[in-house]
């Protein structure tokens, strides 16, 4: 026994770095970022505060980008609310009587506007961190977007604040088509460029062309379809696969990333208590097959 | 000996919100990133036990890790750090000289032993951190220019911070 304490005592610093170095790996290895543990991520108190504090006086640097941003936006938005507004009076006058009004309650998509007080683009998995938490109503697994696209999604929650896993990260896989063309795939960033992903898995019959914008299907419960993300830059189709993938230049600017908006689906509930059920039935129809 | 511990608590305090809120953003044409709070590691003093430098090389490495949200790559690499400064130290410095409580710095060291100590250390961080957060990808060749770039804007960096000092405490013995 002595001499095993002896041992123990000689070797500490062997077994102290084996230690430390299994404690890193775990985390290192610990692959789903729903996981993580929220004091483990830029969420929590201490961290979130830093970042609060520079945040204050750094977000004054990239205002004029962002206005003109805005502006443009705003001009799009305009436009199509004109036409939108058109084409309802013609409708409305076609069939007045059977029009019904419809419940603002029964919006399907809300958005909270939050601010990023951290950001990164150069790591091989990027998140950023906004000052809206828990108490705003923000919980994990909800969409990110900004002024010009798709931003995230959001995967841990503290009060105050949240992290969000960047479209640059390529734990993210988001699923986008070709707009105006059927075919959809899922989009990944590759690790390299800030500005460029990848849209993976496309159908070889999907017309595209250099140029094209890449809006989200609106198959998941996150996003909203026709959010744009990016467009086509890429033209090269390899005639022998089944599958296309394209380069996409990513809209949303992530160097500076300033305010952004988290997607809140009122749906939602309905839709994972659907697929949940559909997930349960299909796993009883591969226990028992021959149950009917 | 209680001293020395304030001193590097004071610098671990200081150094990880600096890395976090200043040195992450600055980092040039996407591969150079300054890795400035291993200068905590790199002037542990030479006579403190492996155990203790092992303890707050990790601690250091998980704070970085919870600021940048990096989950365990700046821990393991801070903790490999710490493991092989004492090597790294002797294969500059010789061992008879007298060594208590000396924290390797331009004064300690003189000039070319510390800037080769400087150099070896950034440069195997560097390597440790880029080869970790490459694991998945088999970008070889980023990975190297990312880890040579950043070595050498790590190593301006915290030599300037420890000429800067060296200054400070000459003015101090004038007066």
């Amino acid at each position: 026994m002595n001499e095993l304490i002896v041992f123990f005592r000689n070797n500490s610093k062997w077994f102290l770095f084996i230690i430390y170095v299994v404690i890193s790996c775990m985390l290192l290895f610990q692959h789903n970022p729903y996981q993580h543990h929220v004091y483990l991520t830029s969420a929590n108190a201490v961290a979130s505060g830093a970042y609060s504090l520079s945040s204050e006086v750094t977000s004054y640097f990239n205002l004029r980008e962002i206005n003109a941003d805005l502006n443009a936006r705003n001009a799009a938005l305009q436009s199509e609310v004109v036409n939108l507004r058109e084409q309802l009076d013609v409708l409305q006058e076609k069939n007045f009587t059977d029009t019904m009004k419809v419940d603002s309650t029964m919006q399907h998509f809300e958005f909270i506007v939050a601010h990023v007080i951290n950001n990164s683009v150069s790591k091989p998995y990027n998140y950023l961190t906004i000052n809206k938490g828990s108490n705003d109503g923000i919980k994990p697994e909800w969409g990110v977007i900004d002024q010009n696209g798709v931003v995230g999604i959001v995967s841990n929650t503290g009060p105050h604040t949240a992290r969000v896993i960047s479209l640059l990260n390529p734990n993210f896989r988001l699923s986008c088509k070709v707009k105006n063309s059927e075919g959809f795939g899922s989009l990944v960033w590759d690790g390299s460029d800030p500005t460029v992903a990848m849209l993976e898995e496309l159908p070889r019959h999907t017309i595209y062309h250099k140029g094209d914008t890449v809006v989200t299907s609106g198959y998941s419960a996150v996003f909203p379809p026709g959010i744009p993300v990016g467009r086509v830059i890429s033209d090269n189709r390899n005639r022998k696969e089944n599958f296309f993938t394209l380069k996409v230049k990513l809209f949303a600017d992530f160097t500076t990333l300033s305010n952004v908006q988290v997607v809140v689906n009122n749906y939602r509930p309905e839709l994972k208590a659907l697929e949940a059920g559909e997930k349960e039935e299909e796993e009883e129809n591969i226990k028992n097959p021959f149950k009917q | 000996m209680s001293k020395t511990l304030v001193n590097i608590l004071l610098s671990i305090l200081l150094l990880v919100p600096i890395q976090a809120i200043i040195f992450n953003n600055l980092i040039l044409f996407n591969v150079a990133v300054p890795l400035v709070f291993i200068y905590v590691i790199v002037s542990l003093p030479v006579t403190l036990g492996t155990n203790a430098s092992l303890t707050l090389a990790f601690i250091t490495g998980l704070a970085v890790d919870i600021f940048g949200d990096t989950q365990g790559v700046n821990a393991l690499a801070c903790t490999l750090l710490a493991f092989i400064r004492k090597p790294v130290y002797h294969l500059y410095m010789s061992f008879d000289d007298d060594l208590a409580g000396m924290r390797p710095s331009l004064r300690t060291m003189g000039y070319a032993p510390y800037m080769k100590y400087l150099l070896t250390m950034t440069l195997l961080y560097c390597f440790a951190v880029f080869a970790i957060e490459a694991f998945q990808f088999r970008n070889i060749g980023l990975m190297l220019t990312r880890t040579v770039c950043s070595t050498a804007f790590t190593f301006v960096i915290i030599y300037a911070i420890d000429s800067l000092s060296i200054r400070q405490r000459n003015r101090e013995k004038k007066l």
